[in-house]
């Protein structure tokens, strides 16, 4: 039977709309609005040329925002590793109730991020939240702290954004867990090596590839992550202390009202991402070729 | 022994993280607000109150958001899995020049993430004049879900033989009966992930709701809780019977098809 390619076209044409319209020419357009001063409401527009990029440059604030950007994805990202990856070793054990366990894991990573942030500033409410109260009562600190205060706003938010996402690196490694040959781990437990030995020579190396890509993903959506932020500390008081780049873009076009600036932002967002990226590959296809 | 104690331990640790918190959330929504604030604190209510959801009805505009957040995530589940087995349908089922490097760049927008265009993704919205709609929810949404169901049905629809839905033509089935009646219910657990990714990322989705709605009345969830939470002293029992509210369509719609989800998990694997 004869398909005619137009068809094909025809089917594709709404998809291609929509990510045309809605992705590429926003994205377009980003990059022109970068050059601009605009207003975020008003239609009115100068183009500055570089002007917004040499202004940032010199910006403490932007560079603080960097910071907190670096050390925020940096800490989460370390963390979920760790607490992920243990979870998937263990549920690819076999023990009862592994089942439902591993149903019961990926709840923190289906709720709604407003869930998880009010869930988590509820327990770490300084007054009457269960954190301060487990702590008093094992005398492991001996006032309430104030956890969502400004000295520790950054850590309570690693918490909860480390409990949000963890799940991603549990289903993501348990996929790759499940399909390493069980006659490897046969064969090294006849030759006498135990769990450790194990681990690092069989599980590294099989699921090295898939940790690639995990860390290369989460950097990513943690770096560019807004809504977790901005929901845990707010625009005003403490979000000073916990303003990554994506606050800080969102918080020039949306509070400021200076769209050109906050598109300024979103480019060199984007750049930081790029050079990142190019950076790990290299770094990871070196260590590939001397392995 | 030693190795099943730590089994169970690990396990139990697990579940304490992964529930617990969710446990809490629970009980707190459950007590009577004496209760929510006494030392020691209760994990089990020792009465157990529906004041709190009450409050939530009848003082709040919660059942307004809920409700926009039902239509908007069905509305985007709709036309996310109409649009995208139509083109990965053409993505598949034709050959013409440039499809293969078509399928590329629909992958490569699935790499911008929504905060590095909401700026012009704005301006846009407003210039189209449907800022402050339902429809620019549905169609943010539907957007951003494009490319990953794409090429997740693409998969799939590659995965089902041309040759079925050739017989059934030959049968003298008419193109949209083979497609409806044989590729349609074999491409059906693809369907059902990608029904889920998208259902899940509209009823989460806190920035586009929050840029492109203005009106109370228009509000989802997400950004409505918000502003209650916003309000000047938190009422944690009628906050915490809002997160339960949110959390029970996600779960159950997990809960109803989780088979299919565990089945994925070893997809491709050689164990089950």
């Amino acid at each position: 039977m004869k398909r005619h390619p137009l068809l094909g076209w025809l089917l594709l044409a709404p998809s291609l709309l929509l990510l045309g319209g809605l992705v590429v020419f926003p994205i377009a357009y980003n990059v022109w609005l970068s050059l601009h001063d605009k207003h975020a409401f008003m239609p009115v527009q100068s183009f500055v040329g570089l002007k917004h990029y040499v202004y940032f440059a010199q910006d403490p604030e932007f560079w603080s925002s960097v910071r907190y950007g670096v050390i925020y994805s940096g800490a989460t990202l370390v963390l979920q590793l760790l607490l992920g990856v243990s979870a998937a070793l263990l549920l690819n054990e076999g023990f009862r109730g592994r089942n439902l366990l591993r149903g019961v894991v990926l709840f923190p990573y289906m709720i709604p991020t407003i869930v998880a942030v009010i869930l988590w500033k509820w327990l770490l409410n300084d007054s009457y939240g269960l954190v301060n109260y487990l702590l008093l009562e094992t005398r492991v600190v001996r006032a309430p702290v104030a956890w969502l205060g400004k000295d520790y706003i950054m850590w309570s938010l690693i918490l909860t954004s480390v409990w949000q996402f963890f799940p991603f690196v549990v289903v993501t490694f348990l996929a790759r867990l499940q399909t390493i040959p069980p006659e490897l781990y046969e064969a090294a437990k006849v030759d006498g090596a135990g769990t450790w030995r194990r681990l690092r020579h069989i599980t590294l190396p099989q699921t090295r590839n898939v940790l690639f890509v995990i860390v290369l993903l989460r950097s990513i959506f943690m770096f560019t992550k807004f809504d977790t932020v901005w929901l845990m500390a707010g625009e005003g008081g403490v979000s000073r202390y916990v303003r990554t780049l994506p606050v800080y873009a969102y918080a020039r076009s949306f509070t400021y009202l200076q769209a050109g600036m906050g598109a300024a932002l979103a480019v060199v967002m984007f750049l930081l991402l790029l050079a990142a990226t190019g950076v790990y590959f290299r770094a990871f296809r070196d260590e590939e070729a001397v392995a | 022994m030693r190795r099943s104690l730590a089994l169970y331990g690990g396990g139990l640790l697990l579940l304490a993280i992964g529930a617990f918190p969710l446990a809490w959330m629970l009980s707190t929504a459950l007590k009577p607000s004496g209760e929510i604030f006494a030392t020691p604190p209760t994990l089990v209510p020792r009465v157990v109150t529906l004041e709190n959801f009450q409050r939530l009805f009848t003082e709040t505009n919660f059942v307004t958001y809920f409700t926009n957040s039902v239509v908007v995530s069905l509305a985007t589940v709709a036309l996310t899995l109409s649009v995208s087995s139509m083109g990965a349908y053409g993505l598949t089922r034709f050959t013409f020049a440039g499809r293969e490097r078509v399928a590329g760049l629909i992958l490569m927008t699935y790499m911008f993430a929504p905060i590095m265009i909401i700026i012009p993704f704005y301006i846009l919205v407003k210039q189209l004049g449907i800022v402050n709609t339902r429809l620019a929810l549905v169609l943010s949404y539907t957007t951003f879900c494009l490319p990953f169901c794409l090429w997740l049905l693409r998969s799939f629809f590659q995965s089902i033989p041309l040759e079925l839905e050739e017989a059934a033509l030959v049968d003298g089935a008419t193109l949209r009966r083979a497609v409806w009646h044989v590729v349609l219910p074999l491409a059906l657990p693809g369907l059902i992930a990608a029904g889920i990714f998208t259902f899940i990322l509209a009823w989460n989705d806190f920035l586009f709701a929050l840029v492109l709605i203005t009106s109370d009345e228009l509000k989802t969830l997400p950004v409505g809780v918000n502003d209650l939470f916003n309000a000047t002293i938190v009422d944690w029992g009628m906050i915490m019977a809002a997160g339960v509210m949110i959390t029970i369509p996600t779960i159950a719609f997990f809960v109803a098809v989780q088979r299919y989800l565990i089945q994925g998990w070893g997809a491709g694997g050689v164990k089950g």
